[in-house]
């Protein structure tokens, strides 16, 4: 084990949700079917699809709809290599290993007995395995693409012509804003101490630096709501939230909507 | 001519360690004053009293003849028109870059102050375009460069045209470039009738952006007087610590917590 | 802990996202009486605290690691109104930029984690720190309990959450469509991991928060120290507005309670599946997944008979079906967590005003 290697995978974990957000980024502002739409449509069209994947019974129109998911990816300049990588393969390992011993748990018929008819494999354990894999892969997938093909800035604005209170969304844009400065000091703070320390920190060690990272960046934290608070002030904030709106549905995101919700619409009826 | 700053025996605290310890001082309109100090000597405290974002425990400040009170900014009308007249720009941008984009960042203090939608977007493309800013405009601020985020800090109050710009180091920690523009900026305004106020500890741009330059040294005014007077007067300087003044560097913190220097040695965590 | 799409029926994410929703619209009311938009820099500022935290890795005894969800120290500095706008914006941000966590089961983690998560906390903090001065080191360890509490608190919930799905939601011939795992499995294989490693993450870095902000910022444990507060976390002048608010919960909280009733009734639930499954489930394979997987072990079977032996399978039959029982045990869990911190809350005001008059 080398020096700070939990410190180091924590460090690690910042730069790669940091690589994550500028995919996302250079993906939103490709030309694509997802991109051409107004972020209002692509919010409710793609829930809409992740709530027909929950609903729906049937492995096949699950099936069915990780195929329209594809499809989307493939319109919206999406590479599949990314969302292998990013979701197919991740979602698999860990649903997988839940899902597993669920082909012996689930009550059934058999269908293949081990160990002198200790252990059985049910009929209803490998399908409830198969669709719990099938549906999170598929609802990971659309969730994903909603994400990758959508600024964040979009979001927010999508998100405050459902009527949400101002300061909610207000809170959504402010945090995720600082998640970017309070990603950097700590990591910052966290090279810092390591480029000090010499040899193999103990595990005690390593939980004291991180414990101690913790504290500074919780009082960094602090002084910056201060000062974030007073720079508001000084620009007009007087505790109500103002802000543009500036969406407009045309035709194309009509049939977009409708082609969503009739997707949706259509798989929870086949999959009843 | 009244000035458009009358401070008198000035006194503010920091959970009861003193920040300014009785600063009078007086700023005419149209006036540029560089306050000039080391770190700690009240500088971003006393630029915080003159945007109203706190109030002095002990003297008085009056703009434009009136007296700034708590109570004065529970009313919208005095408080957005005070907003509209006076701008601060803070030492660390990352403070006032608290929106998703650039876009949204210059717009939110002209939709504060309620103007009329078609005006928000006219006058912050405008201000995009002069601070050069329009090809960053849907860039989040996590995607900005230092000097960019300085401009863009600027950029979110100049698209009020306040009256009165405060300014909070505004070339510190900056590359030489991105120094200089915002040093050419600042002379820009200097020529027009606003009122510029500059807190700086380096000495060597006091002459491009002040006509005038007040030493601040523990919470106090220590001389007021021309840039060319100051930069000569060598024991002044030495003793507000301002040459020789310690070198170490904060990062991206910004530094304005109020301690007093202790000449020999300094404590304060980094 | 952050559930995925898909691993919840479409009915218990309307149901967990109406209860998110209630806590949401109690928190953000609580709030304006105190002045939000003061609130609302500091509650972002440290909904992306609690974010970045959760990104830290903590080596654990016995060379796992864990992360904290900084929940704890969110309620402790925050109080639960705003540690509950916190998180659910941090867990918001996690599913809808980040892609951690479903967004069909937004409202179920955000129910787990930042109302039960905060409450519980809170509660526990004030309880064990109760009349200590700012700088005890009672304060420390009341954080680092609560933190462990807190944690084990939300993953029970979501292990509920979990185990009531094959009993509800089934196909003709039992296949079950959501979480495959009854309560008698997905409770220990929840809870064997956040009681031995991952409530440790929590109760690590709330306690060293906690003992940092002592020297740091004393001021910021003020507001929920229970010591003379001023007037900013919980003024007196707020009582009669939430009022009515605490009539629905109080409502809420009787409803849930009464559930026992309904758990003897449908006693057979409990016991249906638990002898033979547990017969079988130390003979197979176990996977070694991360501390929050569903690991099957032979501890686990101990455990689980220790947790269903209060119900007999003998109970009246009258209620056939299991799902019902399910679902009444878990509104029963809920009540107790809810009674449990009105009561608290109740608790500490009382002593507060006894406090101020003396």
């Amino acid at each position: 084990m080398s020096r700070g290697t939990v410190v180091r995978s924590t460090v690690m974990g910042f730069a790669r949700a940091l690589a994550r957000a500028l995919i996302s980024e250079d993906i939103a502002r490709r030309r694509g079917l997802l991109q051409s739409l107004d972020p209002r449509v692509r919010l409710v069209g793609l829930f809409s699809l992740v709530l027909a994947v929950t609903l729906s019974r049937r492995l096949w129109v699950v099936g069915v709809l990780f195929v329209v998911a594809l499809a989307v990816a493939v319109l919206s300049n999406v590479s599949l290599a990314i969302l292998a990588k990013r979701v197919w393969l991740v979602v698999f390992v860990f649903t997988s290993a839940i899902a597993f011993p669920a082909i012996f748990l689930t009550p059934g018929t058999p269908v293949a007995t081990f160990a002198g008819g200790a252990v059985h494999i049910t009929e209803q354990g490998l399908t409830t395995s198969g669709l719990l894999i099938a549906r999170v892969e598929t609802a990971v997938t659309f969730t994903t693409l909603l994400i990758l093909c959508t600024a964040w800035a979009q979001v927010l604005k999508a998100l405050r012509s459902f009527r949400l209170p101002q300061e909610a969304i207000a809170m959504l844009a402010m945090t995720h804003r600082y998640i970017f400065l309070l990603t950097e000091t700590a990591t910052q703070v966290f090279e810092s101490r390591e480029s000090r320390t010499v040899g193999v920190l103990p595990a005690a060690e390593q939980r004291r630096i991180t414990a101690a990272t913790a504290g500074v960046l919780l009082s960094k934290s602090i002084d910056l709501s201060n000062d974030v608070y007073l720079a508001m002030q000084s620009r007009g904030f007087r505790g109500e939230i103002r802000t543009l709106s500036e969406f407009h549905m045309q035709s194309w995101d009509y049939v977009g909507l409708l082609a969503f919700l009739l997707a949706g619409g259509a798989a929870v009826w086949m999959g009843r | 001519m009244a000035p458009i700053f009358d401070l008198r025996d000035v006194c503010f605290e920091y959970e009861r360690i003193p920040a300014l310890r009785g600063l009078s001082l007086q700023i005419a309109a149209g006036e540029s004053v560089a306050l000039l100090g080391a770190n700690g000597s009240g500088k971003s405290t006393l630029l915080r009293l003159l945007d109203a974002l706190c109030f002095p425990s002990q003297g008085t400040i009056d703009f434009g003849g009136q007296r700034l009170s708590q109570e004065l900014f529970q009313k919208d009308g005095f408080a957005l028109g005070f907003r509209r007249r006076v701008a601060l720009v803070f030492q660390n941008p990352d403070v006032q870059l608290f929106n998703p984009t650039v876009f949204d960042e210059v717009a939110f203090g002209p939709l504060q102050l309620q103007w009329p939608k078609e005006k928000v977007v006219s006058q912050v493309a405008a201000t995009l375009e002069l601070m050069s800013l329009a090809h960053l405009r849907d860039r989040p601020p996590y995607r900005l460069s230092g000097g960019e985020k300085k401009r863009v800090a600027l950029a979110s109050v100049i698209v009020l045209d306040p009256e009165v710009l405060l300014l909070d180091e505004p070339t510190s920690t900056l590359d030489p470039r991105s120094q200089s523009q915002i040093i050419d900026l600042i002379q820009e305004w200097k020529g027009s009738s606003k009122t510029i106020i500059t807190a700086t500890h380096q000495l060597e741009i006091v002459e491009d952006i002040a006509s005038r330059v007040a030493v601040l040294e523990e919470g106090k005014l220590a001389a007021s007087d021309s840039p060319a007077e100051i930069l000569s007067n060598h024991e002044l300087l030495l003793r507000a610590n301002l040459v020789h003044a310690h070198r170490h560097s904060h990062g991206t913190v910004t530094h304005s917590h109020p301690h007093l220097h202790a000449h020999s040695k300094h404590e304060h965590e980094h | 802990m952050h559930i995925p799409d898909g691993y919840l029926s479409p009915s218990t994410c309307v149901t967990l996202y109406a209860g998110a929703a209630v806590g949401w619209y109690a928190s953000l009311k609580r709030l304006k009486r105190v002045l939000l938009s003061r609130m609302v820099p500091l509650i972002s500022v440290f909904a992306a605290f609690a974010f970045v935290v959760m990104m830290f890795n903590l080596p654990l005894p016995g060379g796992t690691t864990g992360h904290a969800l900084g929940v704890t120290i969110a309620a402790i500095v925050l109080g639960p109104s705003g540690a509950v706008l916190a998180v659910s914006i941090a867990l918001a941000i996690q599913a809808l930029f980040f892609g951690d966590g479903g967004i069909s089961t937004l409202g179920a983690n955000c129910c787990n984690m930042a109302i039960v998560g905060s409450l519980v906390a809170y509660g526990t903090y004030r309880l064990i720190a109760a009349g200590t001065a700012i700088s005890s080191k009672r304060r420390v360890a009341a954080a680092a309990i609560a933190g462990y509490l807190a944690l084990n608190a939300t993953a029970l919930i979501a292990a509920i959450e979990f185990g009531i799905q094959p009993a509800l939601f089934h196909t003709a011939n039992g296949t079950p469509l959501y979480a495959p795992y009854p309560l008698g499995i997905a409770i220990p294989a929840m809870m064997i991991g956040h009681l031995t490693f991952a409530g440790l993450a929590e109760a690590v870095i709330s306690a060293g928060l906690v003992a940092h902000l002592q020297v740091a910022d004393p001021g910021l444990l003020r507001a929920t120290s229970g010591i003379a507060a001023r007037g900013d976390a919980a003024s007196p002048s707020e009582q009669p507005a939430t009022k009515s608010l605490r009539r629905l919960w109080l409502t809420v909280v009787f409803l849930m309670l009464l559930t026992p009733l309904g758990i003897l009734a449908a006693g057979t639930a409990w016991g249906e599946w638990a002898p033979s499954e547990f017969a079988r489930g130390g003979s197979v394979p176990q996977p070694t997944g991360p501390s929050h997987g569903l690991a099957v072990t032979a501890g686990m079977q101990r455990l689980s008979t220790l947790w269903t032996a209060p119900f007999p399978s003998y109970a009246p039959g009258f209620v056939k079906s299991p799902a019902f029982g399910y679902l009444l045990s878990a509104m029963f869990g809920v009540g107790f967590l809810l009674a449990a911190s009105l009561l608290l809350q109740h608790y500490f005001k009382r002593r507060r005003s006894t406090g101020h008059s003396s």
